[in-house]
């Protein structure tokens, strides 16, 4: 696999030299010289390379929901719900009964598709994140959005704050935008250092977590405890159309945002004097990326409640396939979130079947000894 | 020419009118009576400078006289409390961030990252200011990319993971990178620092070879003798002195400004321009001699 930083494709030109893939660290096979001819080559070939990708990815990801569908407690066979799909996509007709369309439709496609835009856009913060504030440490929760959206649920769950016009969703959202306000003004009023925001944001997590656990097992019963866990485990068992359109909306807008900066992005790698001085606007763009991964996690949280390390890991799973240039790097991290997230939630869903695990719970699982191959795999020997 | 008499003239020359915004307002990069301060302190006071185009000039003084700031302040990283910096009669503020990039490149001390990135990589992130947002890199992009990697000598080391160079390896990509951005004022902090001899010689030899206006912040006083047309001395955030190598590195001077003993040979043909003086520290007696 190759890297490049800027979106091009220019390390083509050294042949190809970098073996991030070739397991025992021997990615340092010098290049040999390229030359002008070598490298505009290597443009071409890369892009092309590069779109291959893209494509393959896209139909991963296709390929991943077609089959993420077909299965369920409801004993429908495969060619019945790709037929149930096909007809709602305006080709032929159902042949399915109301109901058994309904689980097809309602249920599975839009779990389906809302764990890939969560997926993707949990993702896509924490590389955004990691590479802003200079932190692999980093995800999409590090400016306390999660645990300001758990307070806020919690709020309306357990305390009925909203007299029942506020929904959990609502709830959430509201206390995810209260506790990142509070790390932006924090960290304003601490010195506006990268340090600081990381702080602040670590502050408003504690301080929005406690409340959440005063709250909880104050006023809680047992069973309003177990749904509240539940949820801030990560759940993407309550999904709707609606929740779809409105997350899918806001991870296109985000992604594009991103996608727009993803060159300023690669400037921040020398830190922030040295994106300055080329030529980057470090507080404003700061500012902007910072608003829209918030903006962008407290949807998705506000959906799906705090679903963990899709956005710690995956990140520094793609980086360590396609490097770390945002342009490539950004997208790829949007499709493999994507999809890991369908694959963990069908399994989710269907290892201690008829009892649903929250997804969250496995994320990690699964996550986490892939993530140590991974990182073994790209380690540094020196 | 007695020390108070070098002393007044270099002085004077740092404090010129000719040398001051007039002048400077028209070509390249210049400093017009810029000041900065943080905690209640004065860190560089009303300096003014307008190196010749082209030219190298370096910035001595001793640690925490304001080299490092002023340089901050001339990449417009800093924006001064009064005064300004302008680049061909522009301030940095009207001229934008980007624009400033395309022409003005800054090399830092040590500048490392955690990103794993191949030497191209990083060379590459000098066409930052030059690209839109999304579109690709162009044909003059890998041009750029490729003459500073050669210039560098780095086209072999390419592909190679930027954390497997050497320290001298390291500031010569960075050099590259500056490179790469097409600049025509390159401003160094202090690039030779933990470099042993032969490299801190080889990077200045490339530095001073480079088409580029030069300001540049050394340490080590020899070094900044031999490789600076002109010397700006910097002592307490003020302009201290002014002039060639020769008119400057005087024993009086690194007495006044360093605090400490020194024998300077002057250079044998003041004519000749790569001749410069040498400096030869002394050991500070441990009581006075008899």
């Amino acid at each position: 696999m190759s890297t490049s930083v800027g979106g091009g494709t220019r390390d083509e030109a050294v042949g190809g030299t970098r073996g991030t893939d070739t397991g025992t660290g021997g990615r340092l096979r010098g290049g040999t010289s390229g030359g002008l001819r070598g490298a505009l080559r290597g443009r071409l070939r890369g892009g092309l390379r590069a779109a291959l990708l893209g494509l393959a990815g896209l139909a991963v990801l296709f390929l991943s929901i077609a089959f993420a569908i077909t299965i369920g407690p409801a004993d429908i066979s495969v060619p019945d719900v790709w037929s149930a799909v096909a007809a709602h996509l305006g080709w032929g007709e159902a042949e399915l009964t109301p109901i058994r369309d309904g689980i097809v439709w309602n249920l599975r496609m839009p779990r389906t598709v809302l764990a890939a835009v969560c997926g993707a856009g949990l993702a896509v913060c924490g590389a955004v994140l990691q590479s802003l504030l200079r932190n692999p440490l980093a995800d999409p929760f590090v400016l306390g959005v999660s645990s300001g959206a758990s307070t806020g649920a919690v709020a309306v769950v357990v305390l009925g704050v909203g007299g029942g016009v506020l929904t959990v969703s609502a709830g959430a959202f509201v206390g995810a935008v209260l506790s990142f306000s509070l790390v932006l003004l924090l960290s304003h009023t601490l010195g506006d250092t990268v340090d600081r925001v990381v702080l602040s944001g670590v502050a408003a997590m504690q301080l929005f977590s406690a409340l959440t656990s005063f709250v909880v097992l104050t006023a809680a019963d047992a069973e309003t405890t177990r749904g509240v866990l539940f949820w801030l485990l990560g759940s993407l068992s309550g999904a709707a159309w609606t929740d779809v359109w409105l997350c899918a909306a806001v991870l296109f807008a985000a992604l594009a945002v991103c996608l727009l900066h993803a060159r300023a992005l690669d400037a921040f790698a020398f830190g922030q004097d040295a994106a300055a001085t080329l030529g980057v606007h470090v507080t404003r763009v700061r500012l902007v990326l910072l608003c829209t991964t918030a903006l962008l996690t407290a949807t998705l949280v506000s959906s799906a409640g705090a679903i963990g390390f899709v956005g710690l890991a995956l990140p520094h799973a793609a980086r360590a396939v396609v490097g770390a240039g945002h342009p490539r790097l950004l997208p790829v991290t949007a499709l493999a979130g994507a999809v890991f997230l369908i694959w963990v939630d069908t399994l989710a869903r269907t290892v201690l079947d008829p009892q649903e695990v929250p997804v969250g719970v496995v994320t990690s699982l699964i996550g986490v000894p892939a993530f140590v191959v991974v990182l073994y795999r790209t380690r540094k020997t020196t | 020419m007695t020390y108070e008499e070098t002393y007044d003239a270099t002085y004077e020359k740092a404090h010129d009118a000719t040398y001051d915004e007039s002048e400077a307002a028209t070509t390249g990069l210049a400093a017009g009576r810029v000041a900065y301060a943080a905690g209640g302190r004065l860190i560089v006071d009303g300096i003014t400078l307008a190196p010749r185009p082209g030219s190298t000039l370096g910035l001595i003084g001793p640690n925490g006289s304001g080299k490092s700031t002023l340089l901050r302040l001339l990449s417009g990283v800093l924006e001064p409390a009064s005064g300004v910096v302008t680049l061909d009669g522009t301030p940095l503020p009207r001229l934008g961030r980007r624009e400033t990039a395309r022409r003005l490149a800054v090399v830092d001390q040590h500048a490392s990252t955690q990103v794993e990135l191949t030497v191209r990589d990083v060379v590459a992130l000098g066409r930052v200011p030059h690209r839109k947002p999304w579109s690709a890199s162009t044909a003059a992009d890998e041009r750029a990319v490729e003459e500073a990697l050669d210039r560098t000598s780095l086209t072999d080391r390419a592909g190679q993971s930027w954390h497997t160079l050497s320290g001298g390896e390291r500031q010569r990509a960075h050099i590259a990178r500056a490179l790469a951005q097409a600049p025509r004022e390159l401003l160094l902090d202090e690039p030779t620092n933990h470099l042993d001899i032969q490299h801190q010689l080889d990077l200045l030899n490339l530095v001073a070879s480079l088409p580029v206006t030069t300001v540049i912040a050394l340490h080590d006083l020899n070094l900044a003798a031999m490789f600076c047309d002109e010397i700006l001395v910097l002592k307490e955030g003020r302009a201290y002195a002014h002039g060639t190598p020769a008119e400057v590195i005087t024993e009086p001077l690194i007495a006044e400004v360093y605090g400490v003993r020194a024998r300077v040979t002057p250079p044998a043909d003041p004519a000749d321009p790569l001749d410069h003086p040498s400096v030869r520290f002394l050991r500070s007696s441990p009581r006075p001699s008899s």
